[in-house]
C-alpha cells in the first residue's frame, strides 16, 4: 500500500465518521459544539489563504464575517431575500471591501501592513456601532439586529434542530479544505508562495505578486463573509460586539498560526486542539477562574512560536508518519511532498 | 468660544499623557522593529503597581514613581530577555519578524487575564488621593490638575529619554542597532543587550505614564487595551523611534478626542481616530517625524 | 536586430549619479560581459534593465521595444530574465518547486510545469537533487538553482549578475560551460562577472564602466590591453583564479 493509498483511505474513514456522527450523537450540545468547532476551522482555513498563502498578517478579517452577517440579514429581515441569496449578496460586497483594502496595504511591510488591517477591521465596526440607520437600512448599531425564528425551512436557511446546520458547515468546510488544496497544487499557490516567501524573485520570474496577493484577499473574503450569514441564522442574533470584533480576527489568525498557517492542515488542526481547550476552560472554570481560557491560549501561542514557528502541524505531521511507517513499514518519509509543504 | 479653548488646553494635556503612553511604544518600534503588543498590558501592570504602592503606603501618587518606574523596568528588561529573545535568536536574517509580534500579544493575553484571575474585574480607583478633582482657574476656564502633572511629567520624561538616547554610550548604541542592527553588531554592540535595555526602558515610561494615570482614570484588568491601539496610532503618526513625534502626535489625538465631541458624538470621533491613522499610513507612513526606512 | 538596446541611460540616487549616460547594445546569440570595480553601477544598470528600478534618463528596448516603464513579471514574460547577485531561493521549498514557479509563464498548468521544470534541471544536470529542500542547498547549488529557475522562464536574454561569486575553481568552470551551453541553445546572455578568467573566456564582447560610465568596450583582449581599463584596475580589485 502507498502512502498516498494509506491516507485517501484515512481521509475516507474521517469523513464518513465526521457525516455520520449527527446519527448517533444526539445531543445537542455536542452538536452545538462541534457546529462551532467546525465553524472556526472554516474561518481559519478562509483566513489561511491571505494569512498563509500570501505570507502577510491580516488582523481584521472579522470585519469580512460582519459584512456577511449584516447583508444577509438585512435583506432577508426587511426585504423578505432568502438568506441563501443574501449570503451571495454578502459575499460580494465583502470581496469589494477586501480588494479594496488590499490595494494600498499589499504595498506595506509586515508590521505596517498588520497595523493597518487592524485599523480597517476596528474602523468598519465602529462605524456600523454608530450607525443605526443607513437611509433605508436598519443597522441598529450596537443593539444588532434579530432574527425571528419563524418560517422555518430550508429556503429561509432556518431550522428547527441543529443538525441541518451541521452538515451546512461541514459541506462548507469540506468545500474551503478542498479549494485550498486544490489552489496549493495550481499556479496561482506556487506564485503566492513564491510571492510571499521572496517578492523580488518571485516577479523576476513572472510573479505579478500584488495581482496574486488580491485574488488571494478576494477569495478569502468572499468565503469568511460567507461564514457571517452562517452565524447569523445559526444563533438569530447579531451585533458588532459578536461578529466584527478585533478579538475575533485576532482569534482566528492565532489559531491558524499556532496549527500552522500555510498548510491545508494547519488551520484545521489549530481549531481542533484550541477550540475545545477555550471551551472546556470556559464551562468548568469560567466562574472561578475567568479567562483562564485566554491564559492558555496565550501560553501555547508564545511555546508554539518559540518551539515551532511553523505551526504545530509539522511535527504532527512528522509523529502521523513515523505512527505510519511503524504499523505499515516503509519510508513514508521520502513521500512527503514537495509540491505544498 | 472659551469652552473650545479649555477642551484644547485639557485636550493637549491629556494628549501629552497619551504620548507618554506611547513613547515607550516607539522606543521599542524603533529598536526592535517589533510592534508590542503588549504595552497596553505593561501600562496596566504598571497602573496596578502604582495603585497598590498608593494604597498600601498612603503615599502620594508621584512618589510611587519611585518604586513603580524601576520595577517596570526590570520587568520589562527580564520579559525581552526571557521570552523575546530566543525568538529573534531563531529568526536571525529576517528583518522584522512576524512571529514577535505574535509572541507579544500571547504575552498580553497573559497579563491582562492573570491580573483579572488575581485581582478579579472590579474598577478600582484611589478616592481620596491629593490630586483627584483637582481643578485649576485660569480665568473661566477649569484646567485639569492631575492632567497637568502627567503634561510637566510628559515633557520631563520624554526630554530625559532624549537626553539619554543623544548623550549617553548605551543610548547611541541603541540608535545604531536601530538604523542597521547588523552593523552596530558588528562595531561590537551587544545587540541583545541593547534590546532588553530598549525594552526595559520602555516599560519603565510606560510605568511612568501608569503613575500619571493613575490619579484620574480608572483601573481594571483591561484597561490597557484601550491605550495600545492608540498608543500604535500615535507612534505611527509620530513617527515610528521619534520620541517628539510620540509626544506631538500624542496631542493631536488628544485634542481631536476633545475638540471633535463638540460637532459629533464621541464614537465617530474614534473612528476620526482610525481614518485619521489610515491616512497616515497611506500617504506617509514614516510618519511626521520618522525617517524613512529602507525596511 | 540587436536583442537589447540601451542609449544614454542614467540613473541618480538623490544626489548620487549611478549609471552616467550608459549605451551599449548586444547581437542576438551573444554573450556580452559587464566588468568594473565594485560600486561601479554594474548591478544598478541591470536593476535598470531588468525593471526593478526606472531609469532616471535615457532609453531601454528590447527587441525593439522600449521597456523602460514595465514591470519585472512582465518583462520576464517578454522573454527577459535575470538572476541575483545574493541568491533569493524560495528557501522552504524544494528545488523542483522553485524551478517550477519559474515554468508557470509558459503555462497553466502544473503538470506542464512539472515537466518543463525538470527539463531545464535534467540540462542542467540537477535533477538529483529536485527534491531537495531549497534551504540545505550549498552555495554553488544555489547559483545553479537561480540559473535553472530563470531558464525555466524560456527567456530570449538572460542577464546574470555575478553567478560565480563564491564558488571555487572547478565549479567556475562547469558555470562556465553551463553558460556556454545556454549560448549555444540560442539564448543571448549580458553577465557582469568580478572572476576574470571566467569572463575572458565566455564573452564575445566587453563591456568596462566605471563610476558609472563607460570607459572601454571590445573584445576580450582589447579590453584587457587598454590603458583605462589597466588604469581602473590598478590595485588588483579582481579575483584573478
Amino acid at each position: 500500500m502507498t502512502r498516498q493509498n494509506i491516507n485517501r483511505f484515512a481521509l475516507i474513514i474521517v469523513g464518513v465518521v465526521v457525516f455520520g456522527l449527527p446519527l448517533v450523537l444526539r445531543s445537542p450540545t455536542y452538536l452545538h459544539i462541534l457546529i462551532l468547532l467546525y465553524f472556526y476551522a472554516y474561518l481559519t482555513s478562509s483566513w489561511n489563504l491571505v494569512g498563509g498563502f500570501a505570507g502577510v498578517l491580516p488582523l481584521g478579517h472579522s470585519a469580512f464575517i460582519g459584512i456577511g452577517a449584516y447583508a444577509s440579514t438585512i435583506l432577508s429581515l426587511q426585504y423578505g431575500i432568502s438568506p441563501w441569496i443574501g449570503m451571495i449578496v454578502g459575499g460580494i460586497l465583502a470581496t469589494i471591501v477586501g480588494i479594496l483594502i488590499g490595494f494600498p496595504t499589499f504595498k506595506m511591510r509586515g508590521a505596517y501592513f498588520a497595523l493597518a488591517t487592524i485599523a480597517f477591521g476596528e474602523g468598519i465596526r465602529v462605524m456600523v456601532e454608530n450607525i443605526d440607520n443607513l437611509g433605508p437600512l436598519k443597522i441598529n448599531g450596537p443593539r444588532g439586529l434579530q432574527i425571528p425564528p419563524t418560517n422555518i425551512g430550508f429556503a429561509n436557511y432556518m431550522f428547527a434542530g441543529k443538525e441541518p446546520y451541521y452538515y451546512i458547515i461541514l459541506v462548507m468546510l469540506v468545500g474551503v479544505l478542498a479549494l485550498t488544496y486544490f489552489i496549493s497544487r495550481s499556479k496561482l499557490g506556487y506564485y503566492l508562495n513564491a510571492g510571499g516567501e521572496e517578492p523580488e524573485a518571485a516577479m523576476s520570474l513572472g510573479v505579478n505578486v500584488a495581482q496574486a496577493k488580491l485574488i488571494a484577499m478576494a477569495m478569502s473574503s468572499f468565503l469568511t463573509a460567507l461564514a457571517g450569514t452562517f452565524y447569523a441564522q445559526f444563533t438569530l442574533y447579531i451585533h458588532p460586539k459578536s461578529v466584527m470584533s478585533l478579538d475575533l480576527s485576532f482569534e482566528i489568525a492565532f489559531i491558524a498560526l499556532i496549527g500552522g498557517r500555510g498548510s491545508i492542515a494547519g488551520p484545521v488542526l489549530g481549531a481542533l486542539l484550541l477550540r475545545p481547550v477555550s471551551d472546556f476552560s470556559r464551562i468548568y472554570f469560567g466562574a472561578t477562574l475567568p479567562g483562564l481560557h485566554l491564559i492558555i491560549f496565550g501560553t501555547v501561542l508564545i511555546l508554539v512560536m518559540i518551539f515551532q514557528p511553523r505551526g504545530l502541524q509539522e511535527p504532527l505531521t512528522r509523529a502521523y508518519n513515523r505512527l505510519l511507517d511503524k504499523i505499515f513499514g516503509g519510508t513514508g518519509q521520502k513521500e512527503i511532498t514537495h509540491e505544498y509543504s | 468660544m472659551i469652552y473650545i479653548l479649555e477642551d484644547a488646553i485639557n485636550g493637549v494635556l491629556m494628549g501629552s499623557i497619551y504620548g507618554l503612553t506611547a513613547l515607550g511604544l516607539t522606543l521599542i518600534f524603533g529598536v526592535l522593529k517589533v510592534i508590542n503588543f503588549a504595552h497596553g498590558s505593561l501600562l496596566m501592570v504598571g497602573m496596578y503597581a502604582a495603585y497598590w504602592s498608593i494604597i498600601l503606603t498612603g503615599m502620594h501618587p508621584y512618589v510611587a514613581l519611585i518604586i513603580v518606574a524601576p520595577v517596570m523596568y526590570l520587568f520589562g528588561y527580564y520579559l525581552q530577555d526571557i521570552v523575546i529573545k530566543p525568538i529573534f535568536k531563531a529568526q536571525k536574517d529576517v528583518r522584522e519578524p512576524i512571529t514577535v509580534i505574535i509572541v507579544t500579544t500571547g504575552v498580553w493575553y497573559i497579563l491582562d487575564n492573570l491580573t483579572l484571575l488575581i485581582f478579579g474585574p472590579a474598577y478600582r480607583n484611589i478616592q481620596d488621593n491629593p490630586l483627584k478633582g483637582k481643578m485649576l482657574e485660569i480665568g473661566e476656564m477649569f484646567i485639569s490638575v492631575p492632567k497637568l502633572w502627567g503634561f510637566v511629567t510628559a515633557v520631563i520624561t520624554a526630554a530625559a529619554v532624549y537626553w539619554f538616547l543623544q548623550k549617553t554610550r548605551m543610548g547611541r548604541a541603541i540608535r545604531a542597532t536601530s538604523l542597521d542592527r547588523e552593523a552596530a553588531s558588528l562595531m561590537g554592540i551587544n545587540q541583545f543587550k541593547v534590546y532588553n535595555v530598549a525594552f526595559g526602558i520602555g516599560t519603565a515610561t510606560a510605568g511612568i505614564a501608569a503613575v500619571t494615570l493613575v490619579p484620574f482614570n480608572n483601573i481594571f484588568p483591561s484597561v490597557g487595551v484601550l491605550f495600545d491601539i492608540k498608543g500604535f496610532i500615535i507612534v505611527v503618526l509620530g513617527g515610528l523611534g521619534s520620541i517628539g513625534g510620540a509626544i506631538l502626535g500624542g496631542i493631536i489625538i488628544g485634542l481631536i478626542e476633545s475638540i471633535a465631541p463638540q460637532f459629533m458624538t464621541a464614537t465617530w470621533t474614534e473612528a476620526i481616530v482610525y481614518g485619521l491613522f489610515l491616512v497616515v499610513l497611506f500617504v506617509k507612513p514614516s510618519g511626521l517625524f520618522g525617517v524613512k526606512y529602507d525596511w | 536586430m540587436n536583442i537589447l538596446e540601451i542609449k544614454n541611460l542614467v540613473k541618480d540616487f538623490g544626489g548620487l549619479r549611478a549609471v552616467d549616460t550608459l549605451s551599449l547594445s548586444i547581437e542576438e546569440g551573444q554573450i556580452l560581459g559587464l566588468i568594473g570595480p565594485n560600486g561601479a553601477g554594474k548591478s544598478t544598470a541591470f536593476n535598470c534593465i531588468a525593471g526593478v528600478y526606472a531609469p532616471t534618463g535615457g532609453e531601454i528596448y528590447f527587441s525593439g521595444e522600449k521597456i523602460n516603464q514595465i514591470k519585472p513579471w512582465n518583462l520576464c514574460k517578454k522573454g527577459l530574465a535575470r538572476t541575483f547577485q545574493i541568491v533569493k531561493p524560495f528557501r522552504s521549498k524544494s528545488v523542483l518547486y522553485n524551478v517550477m514557479v519559474g515554468s508557470f509563464v509558459t503555462t497553466d498548468k502544473t503538470a506542464a510545469a512539472e515537466e518543463k521544470a525538470l527539463n531545464v534541471l535534467k540540462l542542467l544536470q540537477f535533477e538529483d537533487k529536485k527534491d531537495e529542500r531549497a534551504g540545505n542547498l550549498t552555495i554553488a547549488e544555489l547559483k545553479r538553482l537561480e540559473i535553472a529557475r530563470a531558464l525555466a522562464t524560456e527567456p530570449k536574454l538572460l542577464l546574470f549578475d555575478e553567478v560565480m561569486a563564491g564558488l571555487r575553481p572547478a565549479e567556475v568552470d562547469e558555470m562556465v560551460q553551463i553558460i556556454q551551453n545556454l549560448r549555444d541553445q540560442g539564448i543571448t546572455i549580458f553577465i557582469i562577472e568580478h572572476i576574470m578568467r571566467a569572463i575572458m573566456a565566455l564573452s564575445d564582447r566587453i563591456v568596462v564602466i566605471h563610476f558609472g560610465k563607460k570607459i572601454a568596450e571590445g573584445s576580450p583582449q582589447e579590453v584587457a590591453s587598454d590603458d583605462n581599463v589597466i588604469k581602473a584596475y590598478l590595485g588588483d580589485e579582481y579575483v584573478i583564479s
